[in-house]
């Protein structure tokens, strides 16, 4: 017992001298740290990628969307439609679901875009064509060609809750911009029906011409249209639900999308898939004139169908359906800057924000 | 049971030691199948049994074939089943659901595919009137009509629509989730709602269910 107090002391002494030192050394710390400074709140606003933008196309003899990288023009990859003839796309305002039309198959086909895959496919009419979704993004508005009605889907629940009455063979839908008013072009009526969204009711049919086919909203809150088996476009104006212009732009206009040149602009590109063009229009409906033809056959393009614009105005992506290619314009030059292969038979683009 | 057998026997005689992983792989494989949703464009979805008078089956190549009195004529997607005047029928669905026809009735079948909830089978009421009572246990069945959609779980039901698309459901037992684009009710038993264009559904009102019954005596329901 006794010999073992000598080293238990001698062991204390090395724990306190140990103690001292460390305390002394942290004490050296404090006094050699800087004094403390009022440091500004981190910054949390994040600046959106550009490189989250994507294009989409459907493809209607792959049955398939091909997507592309809206920045580098690379593929991201191609989803299985899982139905027959993808034929319109309409992307949520989120950009998370795409909605695709399937002609043959009479069903929309409901695309995860994260996931890159069909999760819902939804029977709506025999030869269904276009889809369009709401302003508040809701419903999503189908046109059957075969059953001459438009399907009105929930967006969230995938179910169908009711159709709408309209012309013979409806093969296009816009909304106005408040969204009281669907215009949906009937390639049998040769007309464009008014539904009022509220009474879901067609209140007034107005004639254009032979075979109209795509709708779109345009930057002077217009409704453009095309009539495919003619040779010209119109525009109907919501305020009066009157056509007030009507221009030909050549054989077998198809569809139609709104983008600047440089300071100029905002101009009308329609693809011509009969001219192998995209036509360029001014769009005051006073003054609406054919400003450019762009032939678009040197790119190795044929047949533009498909035409829409990025956010800003300064590209279109044209979808050849003859080629088989998207081709990226730059429309302050003109300049192609992006041939893209996609699917066979490409109908529809359009990008996400 | 004969494909799990030649499995079995392959994986026997060829490589004892990886046997058991072969028939996971297998069955998982088999699993994998049987959770694929139905795409085929000839996907079975029930079977027409009792018509009086005449039941019309128009298939999508417009083919058509007639059911009068008993019968089992298979049901596909996308066909349309027709009444005319005088004539019911009385068809079951998959998973035990039986739906009647009253006369002057089109109804279309569809189904919905999703990658979360599984097949939906869908009845497309273009006009006149049904019945439809599910077996027990949840089931997945929607009644579109031009103005609404029902949606329906474990419950027995009439469903008629008139010209202008104009909806009447009546509840006999259960509760239907009663929709148009301007909003959903729910309906329960021995409640009524009617469905309208351009509105909402009707507040529910009780009703006696017996003379909504009464058109179905015939079909012994």
């Amino acid at each position: 017992m006794q010999r073992k107090r000598p080293c238990a002391r001698t062991l204390s002494r090395y724990l306190v001298l140990l103690l001292v030192g460390l305390t002394g050394c942290a004490e050296l710390s404090r006094k050699e740290a800087p004094p403390q400074q009022q440091q500004p709140p981190p910054q949390t606003r994040e600046i959106p990628s550009q490189s989250a933008s994507r294009i989409y196309v459907a493809n209607e003899s792959s049955n398939s969307v091909t997507v592309i990288d809206g920045l580098s023009f690379t593929m991201i990859g191609t989803i299985d439609a899982r139905n027959y003839a993808t034929h319109d796309l309409a992307l949520s305002r989120d950009g998370t679901r795409l909605f695709a039309t399937n002609l043959a198959s009479g069903k929309l086909s409901v695309i995860d875009t994260n996931a890159l895959e069909t999760i819902a496919t939804v029977p709506t009419g025999s030869r269904c064509h276009v889809v369009t979704l709401t302003n508040d993004n809701r419903f999503a508005w189908v046109a059957n060609i075969g059953e001459d009605n438009i399907s009105i889907v929930d967006t969230s629940s995938y179910r169908i809750l009711g159709t709408i009455p309209v012309g013979q063979g409806p093969t296009g839908i816009a909304f106005s911009v408040d969204g009281k008013f669907a215009y949906v072009s009937s390639q049998g009526d040769k007309s464009v029906s008014v539904v009022d969204t509220t009474s879901q009711e067609v209140i007034k049919t107005i004639p254009v011409k032979t075979n109209p086919h795509f709708l779109v909203l345009g930057p002077d809150r217009r409704i453009w249209g095309t009539n495919t088996g003619e040779n010209d476009i119109y525009v109907i104006d919501p305020a009066t639900q009157d056509k007030i212009a009507t221009i030909e732009v050549g054989p077998s206009p198809q569809q139609i999308a709104f983008a600047y040149k440089g300071m100029a602009g905002p101009y009308a590109y329609i693809t011509v898939s009969g001219s192998n063009q995209v036509v360029v229009l001014s769009t005051d409906p006073k003054n609406i004139r054919i400003l450019e033809q762009i032939d678009i056959g040197p790119f190795q393009a044929q047949r533009p169908n498909g035409i829409w614009a990025n956010p800003e105005g300064t590209r279109l992506f044209i979808a050849n359906e003859g080629s088989n290619n998207l081709l990226v314009l730059d429309s302050g030059t003109n300049e192609v800057i992006a041939t893209i292969p996609v699917g066979r038979k490409p109908i529809r683009v359009v990008v996400s924000r | 049971m004969r494909a799990n057998r030649s499995i079995r026997a392959f994986c026997q005689q060829r490589q004892p030691g990886t046997a058991r992983l072969r028939l996971s792989l297998s069955v998982g494989l088999l699993l994998l199948g049987s959770l694929t949703p139905l795409f085929a464009q000839n996907a079975l979805l029930g079977t027409a049994q009792t018509a009086i008078g005449t039941l019309v089956v128009i298939r999508p190549d417009r083919i058509e074939d007639r059911l009068q009195g008993k019968g089992a004529i298979q049901l596909y997607e996308g066909d349309v089943l027709q009444t005319e005047a005088g004539s019911q029928a009385l068809i079951e669905i998959k998973e035990g659901i039986e739906v009647a026809l009253n006369e002057n009735t089109t109804l279309k079948l569809f189904y919905r595919w999703e990658k979360a909830n599984g097949v939906t089978q869908i009845l497309r009421l273009k006009q006149g009137e049904i019945w439809v009572k599910t077996g027990p246990g949840p089931k997945q069945l929607e009644v579109e009509t031009p103005v609404a959609t029902a949606a329906v779980r474990e419950t027995e039901f009439n469903m008629k629509v008139q010209d202008d698309g104009e909806t009447t459901l009546t509840v006999m037992q259960g509760t239907v989730e009663f929709g148009t684009a301007f909003g959903t009710c729910p309906i329960r038993t021995a409640t009524i709602s009617y469905g309208v264009r351009g509105k909402r559904c009707t507040k529910p009102e009780p009703v006696d269910v017996q003379p909504t019954r009464a058109w179905l005596q015939g079909l012994g329901k």
